[in-house]
C-alpha cells in the first residue's frame, strides 16, 4: 500500500463566487463552571455594556483558569449532536463536522476533522507573565460585558458588581451550527461569547488596542479579518470589540455587525484582505480534502506557514479514529432518517 | 409639575435644548387645500413613537386662551382633532402614537387638583357675576339691548375635565372614533399601532406613558435606538424624559412666547372683532351647518418647539462631572440626582422648601451643595428611584447653612428692584411732564411675572380680575380663618369685592371717560392641568424659540422686573422670613403650634422627606403608594430636617380612587353637575355628613407671594374614609349608565389592516382556527410593540365605523379596516434601572467646545 498524501496547490486560479449557505443553530451546550458538560444553554451570557475606565487585569492573580492541556477531540460536539439525533430521530447529514475554529484557520481536516493537539501542545507559544496578562485581559472583557440574565433581570448589583467578579473561562456556550461553503455541507461547534438578548443574536467580544496611529490601524484591519471569519462561519452576527490602552485598561468599545465587516476593509482601501476570496479559498480547500479523504481512517492535513506554505493531506497509517466509542456505536444502532 | 418658570429657566440655562419645529402646512392650489404628504420624509428628521399627554389637548381646546371658546362639547372634540392632527402631522410617528389621558390620580396628586378646581369654580362664579354686572351697565349707559340668550350663559365648567364625567366618556369615544378614522384613511397610519389610554385607565396621562416606556424597556427585543416624543405643557415632562434613560427622546410643546396677541373674543358674546363695551348684544351667527368654519379658521397656529433632552443630558454631562468626587462617575445616576434637585424647588405634591425658589435660583443652589458634598456622601443621592436618605441629610445640611442668608437675599432683591421700579416711574414722569393716566406700574410689572394668559391683556388694560384676598385681610380677618378652618363667607366675599373687577374698572372708566380697552379676565384659564402655556403654574414668560439669540442683559431685565408695587394697602409679610426668629413666627402663623415645640417641625420635616421618596418613586418606578399624601399646607425649612437617615420610609399600595370617588375628593360644589344628581346633597345639604369638604369659599394665603395664583389655597383635607363611607350609601341609588362611568377601564390597542399584526390577530381571535382570547404579541409581527393583547369582545372587525357625535361632520365608513384590542403592558416584578441599554447610539454632540467651557465656568460659579 502506497503511503497516501497530496498536496493542494496554492497558487491555482479559484473559482469565483463561492455560495455560502446561511448558519444555522441546529443545537447547543454548555459547559459549567467546573467545565463540566451540559445539554442545555445554561451557559449562555447576555451582553451588557461594560463600565469604561476598568482595568482589564484586576483580579489576574485569582483567575480561575480551564486547564487545555487535556485533549477534548471532538467529544462534546458528538455528545451534542448525538444527543439531539435522539431527540429529534434524525441524522445530521453532512461532508464535515468539526470544531469552527479549525476552519478558520483552514488547517487540518477529515469527514470530521480535529486538531492535532499533541502538536500543539508542542508548538504552542509559551507565554510570558507578561502575554498570560494580556490573554487574560480577553476574558475579563468577557466578564466585564456579559451578564447571567438578560439586563432588565438582572439587579443593578448584579451589573455593578462585575468588576469584582472572579474570572474564569471553565464556563461556556456553545452553538452547532449547520452550514455550507460552496459544495460543501458542514456542521460547525464553537463556542459563543454572549447573546445581544435574544437567540440566535449572537455577540463575539474582542480586545483589541485602540489604534492610535497609522500602525495600529493596519494590525487592527488585519484583526478584523479573523475576527469576521470566526463569527461569520459560526452565524455570529455582532462583534463587540473593547478597545484598550497598552496598559489594559478598557477605553471604548464598539460594535460590528459581521456582514458589514468586510466592507470596512474594503473601504480603507489598504487591500489587506478581501471577503469575497476567504470565502472563494476556503470553499476550495474544503472541496478539495473532501476529494482527497477516499476512504475510513484518520487523516492529517498540514499547513506550513512558514516553509513552503503548502496544504498536505496523508493517511495516518495504525490510527482507526478519533471518535467517541459512545457515538460509534450510535451511529452504528441507531435507526436514523 | 408645577414648577413656575422651569422651563424658561431651562432654557436659558441651556440654550441649545430648543430648537423651533419645522412645520409644512397645507398647500391651496387652485382653491383647494392639498394636505401635507406625511408619508414624506419629516423635515424635523424622522420619529418613532410620539406619546400625548392629551390633557395639555383637551384643556386648551375646550377653552382657549387665545381664540373665543368653542360653543359646545361637540366643537370641542372637532378642536381636539384638528390639534391632534396638526400635533401627529408635525411629528410623523412611525411605530408608536400613544394617546394617555389623565386617569384618576395618586392621593397626592389629588390635593393640588382640588386646589386648582377650587379656585376654579370661584373664578368661574366671579367673572359671571361681572359679567352680568357689565351688561346692566352696558344696558343703560349704551342703550345696547343683550340677546336674553347671552343672558343667562354659563361659562363651560372646564371641571369637567375629570375622570368620571360624560364630557371624559365623549372624549374617549370621540378620541376613539377619531384614531379609527385615521387608520382607515391616512396612509401614514397605516403602520402605527395607536395606543389610547383613556380616563378610566387610573394614573396621570404622562405617568401612564412613563410606565408604558420602561415596560417597552424591559423587553429584551426592545430597540434601544427608538426615538421618542412626548407632547405635553407640563415642564416636568423634561425630567420624566431623563428619567426612561432613553436618550433619543423630545418633548414637543407650542412655543408659547412666540405668541401673538390674539383675540380672545368679547367677553359678553364670545365674538371676535370688537370688545366689550362695544358689543351689540347679539348672539353668535353660525357659519356653515355645524359652525365648521369659525373652528377651523380661528385655530391659531403657533408655532411648536422641539426640547432635545439628549442635548440637556449632554450639559448635565458637563455640569455634573464632579472632579475628584470620589467614586465613578455615572452620568445616568447624576441625572437621576439632579432631577431629584430639581422635585425640592417643586413638585406637584409637595409644597417647595421656602428657600428654594427658581428665580432666585435655588436648583444651582442645590446643584453646588450637591457637588461639594458628592466626596463625604460617597455615592449619589438616589438609585433607581430609591432615596438614599443618610445622604440627603447631608444636602440638607448644606442648605441649611445658607438658608437665614438666602432669605435676607431674596428681600434686598426685592427692595432694589422695587427702588428701581419707583426710580424709573419717576424719571418717566419727568420725561412726560406729567404722570400717565394709564400706567399702573405695579399691575404691569405683575404681569410680565405672571402667567401667559395674563400676559396676553393688552398693554394699557386695566388691572385683568385676580380673585384674591387682599393680604391686608390675610394678617387680620382672614388669618383667623386660615386658622381654623372656619369659612367666614362674607369676609372673603368682602374681600373680594374690594378687588378691582372688570365691571369695577369699567364703570369706573365710563364714569371718567377715558375708555380705552375692555377688561379681560383669565377665568378659563385658571385652571388648566397642563401648566405651562396656560396659566396654572404661572410659567410666566415662557422661553423664546431662540433663547441663545436673546442678549443676557435683556433676561437679567425681564427677571429683574420690579415687584408689584407695594401701595400702603399691602400689609408687610408677618413672617418676615428675612428676619430673625423666621421660624417660630413661621409655626406659630402657619402651623399654629407653639415656637418651641421642635416635635412638631420634625413630624413635619419627616412627613417631608417621606414625601420627596414618594415622589422619586414615582416618577422612576410608578406610583408606590395611592392613598399616601403630604398633610400639610406647608414645608418645613431646610434646618428641620434632622436625622434623616434614620427614617424608616415604606409605602403601602393602598386602594384606587374609583371616578365618583375622586371627583367627590376634587370638585367644588358648583361643579356637582358632572356627578350624578344623586351625589349633589351630599355637596350642597347642611345636613351632609361631608358638608365641610365643600366649603363655598376658601382663603388664600399668599405666604410671601404677589399673586392669588401663587398662594396657598387653604382647604380642608378630606378624610378619606370619610369621604369613601358617605359615597358608598349614594351608589344604590345610581343608573347602570352613571355606573357604568364608575368602572376601572382597560387600555386600547388599534392598529389598521395595513399592519402585519392585523392578520395575526384575526388568525388567533377570528379565524375557524381561533383558540384563545389573549396572547402575548411577538415583538416581529408587531414591529416593536411589546405586551400581550386581548380580544374585546364588544368588537366586530370589518363593521361600520360610526361617528359618535350627533354633530360635527365626520363620517360613518362601512367596512372599518381597523382591528381594536384590549392592550396589557409587558408585566415584570424588576425594577427599572437607571441605565442606557446597550447597543445605543448617541446621537453626535451638539455641544461644541465653547458651550462645554462655558456650561463648565458658569456652573463653578453659580449656586455659590
Ligand atoms: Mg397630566
Amino acid at each position: 500500500m502506497t503511503a497516501q498524501s497530496s498536496s493542494f496547490p496554492l497558487n491555482q486560479q479559484l473559482r469565483r463566487g463561492a455560495a455560502v449557505r446561511r448558519p444555522q443553530e441546529i443545537t447547543c451546550f454548555s459547559y459549567d463552571d467546573q467545565h463540566q458538560y451540559q445539554s442545555d444553554a445554561s451557559g449562555l451570557r447576555y451582553y451588557y455594556n461594560p463600565q469604561l475606565d476598568t482595568d482589564l487585569s484586576q483580579g489576574f492573580e485569582e483567575f480561575d483558569q480551564h486547564d487545555d492541556s487535556v485533549d477534548e477531540h471532538l467529544d462534546s460536539l458528538l455528545r451534542a449532536i448525538m444527543e439531539h439525533e435522539k431527540a429529534t430521530g434524525k441524522k445530521c447529514a453532512t461532508d464535515i463536522m468539526t470544531w469552527r475554529g479549525l476552519i478558520t484557520k483552514a488547517s487540518a481536516i477529515t469527514s470530521f476533522l480535529e486538531e492535532n493537539h499533541s502538536y500543539k501542545m508542542a508548538n504552542r507559544w509559551k507565554p510570558d507573565r507578561r502575554g498570560a496578562q494580556m490573554s487574560f485581559w480577553g476574558y475579563k472583557f468577557e466578564s466585564l460585558a456579559t451578564l447571567p440574565k438578560t439586563w432588565h433581570e438582572c439587579t443593578r448589583e448584579e451589573v455593578d458588581n462585575r468588576p469584582n467578579e472572579r474570572v474564569s473561562n471553565k464556563a461556556q456556550f456553545c452553538s452547532i451550527v449547520k452550514t455550507g461553503l460552496g459544495d460543501t455541507k458542514l456542521i460547525l461547534g464553537g463556542e459563543v461569547d454572549a447573546v445581544w438578548d435574544v437567540r440566535p443574536s449572537y455577540v463575539e467580544l474582542k480586545t483589541s488596542k485602540l489604534p492610535v496611529n497609522e500602525r495600529d490601524e493596519v494590525t487592527f484591519e488585519r484583526k478584523l479579518q479573523k475576527f469576521w471569519a470566526q463569527s461569520f462561519l459560526l452565524g455570529v452576527g455582532k462583534i463587540v470589540v473593547g478597545f484598550r490602552d497598552d496598559h489594559g485598561t478598557l477605553l471604548s468599545t464598539r460594535d460590528f455587525e459581521t456582514q458589514a465587516i468586510p466592507a470596512i476593509a474594503k473601504r480603507s482601501q489598504r487591500r489587506l484582505w478581501d471577503g469575497n476570496q476567504s470565502i472563494d479559498f476556503t470553499a476550495e480547500a474544503l472541496r478539495w480534502i473532501k476529494e482527497q479523504i477516499h476512504e475510513g481512517g484518520v487523516w492529517r492535513i498540514k499547513y506550513d506557514p512558514k516553509g513552503n506554505r503548502e496544504i498536505t493531506i496523508t493517511k495516518v497509517e495504525g490510527e482507526k479514529t478519533f471518535l467517541t466509542q459512545e457515538f460509534l456505536e450510535w451511529r452504528e444502532t441507531a435507526t436514523l432518517q | 409639575m408645577g414648577v413656575p418658570a422651569l422651563f424658561r429657566w431651562l432654557s436659558q440655562k441651556y440654550p441649545k435644548i430648543v430648537s423651533p419645529v419645522i412645520e409644512e402646512l397645507p398647500q391651496e392650489i387652485d382653491g383647494v387645500t392639498v394636505p401635507v404628504d406625511t408619508t414624506k420624509p419629516n423635515p424635523n428628521g424622522e420619529m418613532d413613537n410620539l406619546y400625548l399627554d392629551m390633557n395639555g389637548i383637551v384643556h386648551p381646546c375646550s377653552h382657549p386662551e387665545d381664540r373665543p371658546a368653542p360653543e359646545t362639547e361637540e366643537e370641542m372634540m372637532m378642536a381636539v382633532f384638528e390639534y391632534t392632527d396638526r400635533v401627529v402631522n408635525m411629528v410623523r410617528p412611525r411605530k408608536v402614537l400613544m394617546i394617555a389621558v389623565d386617569g384618576v390620580a395618586p392621593r397626592a396628586k389629588m390635593n393640588q387638583q382640588r386646589s386648582r378646581r377650587f379656585r376654579s369654580a370661584k373664578e368661574a362664579q366671579e367673572k359671571e357675576d361681572d359679567t352680568a354686572a357689565l351688561m346692566i351697565l352696558l344696558e343703560k349707559q349704551r342703550g345696547h339691548k343683550i340677546d336674553e340668550e347671552l343672558k343667562g350663559k354659563k361659562v363651560w365648567d372646564s371641571n369637567a375635565i375629570t375622570p368620571g364625567t360624560p364630557f371624559m366618556d365623549i372624549l374617549a369615544a370621540s378620541l376613539r372614533y377619531w384614531c379609527q378614522y385615521k387608520l382607515n384613511t391616512d396612509p401614514a397610519w397605516a403602520k402605527l399601532k395607536v395606543i389610547i389610554s383613556d380616563s378610566t385607565v387610573p394614573g396621570e396621562g404622562e405617568h401612564k406613558i412613563m410606565e408604558f416606556i420602561r415596560s417597552q424597556r424591559g423587553n429584551p427585543e426592545h430597540d434601544p435606538n427608538t426615538r421618542h416624543v412626548i407632547y405635553g405643557l407640563d415642564a416636568d415632562l423634561i425630567m420624566l424624559g431623563l428619567g426612561t434613560h432613553e436618550p433619543h427622546f423630545r418633548v414637543l410643546r407650542e412655543d408659547v412666547f412666540a405668541a401673538d396677541k390674539k383675540q380672545k373674543g368679547c367677553q359678553i358674546c364670545g365674538q371676535t372683532g370688537h370688545r366689550a363695551e362695544e358689543c351689540q348684544g347679539k348672539a353668535k351667527q353660525k357659519s356653515g351647518e355645524f359652525d365648521e368654519k369659525a373652528t377651523t379658521v380661528n385655530v391659531s397656529k403657533k408655532p411648536f418647539i422641539w426640547l432635545h433632552v439628549g442635548i440637556l443630558r449632554e450639559y448635565l454631562a458637563v455640569e455634573l462631572d464632579v472632579k475628584e468626587q470620589g467614586f465613578r462617575f455615572d452620568l445616568e445616576r447624576a441625572i437621576d440626582d439632579w432631577v431629584f434637585m430639581c422635585f425640592f424647588v417643586g413638585n406637584d405634591f409637595l409644597p417647595h422648601l421656602p428657600s428654594l425658589e427658581i428665580r432666585d435660583g435655588g436648583i444651582d443652589t442645590l446643584m453646588a451643595i450637591w457637588k461639594d458634598n458628592l466626596p463625604v456622601m460617597g455615592g449619589y443621592l438616589t438609585k433607581d428611584g430609591s432615596v438614599e436618605l443618610d445622604k440627603v441629610q447631608y444636602i440638607l445640611d448644606g442648605l441649611a447653612k445658607q438658608e437665614d442668608a438666602i432669605f435676607r437675599r431674596r428681600k434686598q432683591g426685592e427692595d432694589r428692584r422695587e427702588e428701581n421700579a419707583k426710580r424709573r416711574k419717576l424719571q418717566e414722569q419727568g420725561r412726560n411732564g406729567r404722570a400717565n393716566t394709564n400706567d399702573r406700574p405695579g399691575y404691569e410689572d405683575a404681569v410680565m411675572s405672571a402667567p401667559s394668559n395674563r400676559r396676553k391683556v393688552p398693554d394699557s388694560a386695566p388691572p385683568p380680575m385676580i380673585p384674591l384676598m387682599k393680604p391686608g385681610d390675610l394678617s387680620a380677618e382672614t388669618k383667623k380663618l386660615n386658622y381654623d378652618m372656619v369659612m367666614n363667607r362674607e369676609g372673603i366675599r368682602k374681600a373680594n369685592l374690594q378687588n378691582k373687577s372688570a365691571a369695577a374698572v369699567l364703570k369706573a372708566q365710563l364714569a371718567s371717560g377715558k375708555l380705552e380697552v375692555a377688561a379681560e379676565s383669565p377665568v378659563n384659564g385658571a385652571e388648566t392641568e397642563s401648566e405651562s402655556a396656560t396659566p396654572a403654574d404661572g410659567e410666566a414668560a415662557v422661553a423664546p424659540v431662540t433663547p441663545a439669540k436673546r442678549k443676557a442683559d435683556e433676561v437679567e431685565a425681564e427677571d429683574a422686573a420690579p415687584a408689584p408695587k407695594k401701595d400702603a394697602e399691602m400689609p408687610p409679610d408677618t413672617v418676615r422670613l428675612w428676619e430673625p426668629g423666621y421660624r417660630d413666627r413661621y409655626y406659630e402663623q402657619k402651623f399654629h403650634v407653639n415656637a418651641d415645640d421642635h416635635e412638631f417641625r420634625h413630624k413635619v420635616a419627616a412627613a417631608y422627606v417621606e414625601g420627596l421618596c414618594w415622589v422619586l418613586r414615582y416618577y422612576f418606578q410608578g406610583c408606590p403608594s395611592w392613598d399616601w399624601y403630604y398633610p400639610y399646607h406647608y414645608a418645613p425649612f431646610a434646618q428641620d430636617f434632622k436625622d434623616v437617615g434614620k427614617l424608616e420610609i415604606n409605602f403601602t399600595h393602598g386602594t384606587i380612587f374609583k371616578p365618583f370617588e375622586q371627583l367627590m375628593g376634587v370638585l367644588p360644589a358648583a361643579s356637582k353637575h358632572t356627578l350624578p344628581t344623586p351625589f349633589h346633597k351630599l355637596m350642597t345639604d347642611e345636613n351632609s355628613e361631608i358638608i365641610e369638604f365643600y366649603p363655598e369659599n376658601f382663603p388664600i394665603d399668599l405666604n410671601g407671594k404677589k399673586f392669588a395664583w401663587q398662594g396657598v389655597a387653604l382647604l380642608p383635607f378630606i378624610d378619606e374614609k370619610r369621604l369613601l363611607a358617605a359615597i358608598q350609601k349614594v351608589y344604590p341609588q345610581l343608573t347602570p349608565e352613571d355606573l357604568a362611568r364608575n368602572e376601572l377601564g382597560r387600555d386600547t390597542l388599534l392598529i389598521s389592516d395595513g399592519h402585519p399584526l392585523y392578520d395575526d390577530v384575526v388568525n388567533r381571535f377570528y379565524s375557524k382556527k381561533a383558540d384563545v382570547t389573549k396572547y402575548k404579541i411577538s415583538m416581529r409581527t408587531s414591529e416593536g410593540l411589546a405586551g400581550g393583547v386581548e380580544k374585546d369582545p364588544s368588537f366586530i372587525p370589518r363593521s361600520t365605523l360610526t361617528f359618535p357625535l350627533a354633530t360635527g361632520g365626520m363620517p360613518d365608513l362601512d367596512n372599518d379596516r381597523t382591528m381594536s384590542l384590549f392592550y396589557d403592558l409587558p408585566k415584570t416584578k424588576n425594577i427599572h434601572k437607571s441605565m442606557l441599554l446597550r447597543g445605543v447610539r448617541l446621537d453626535p454632540p451638539t455641544l461644541n467646545r465653547g458651550d462645554i467651557e462655558m456650561t463648565r465656568s458658569r456652573a463653578e460659579g453659580r449656586g455659590r
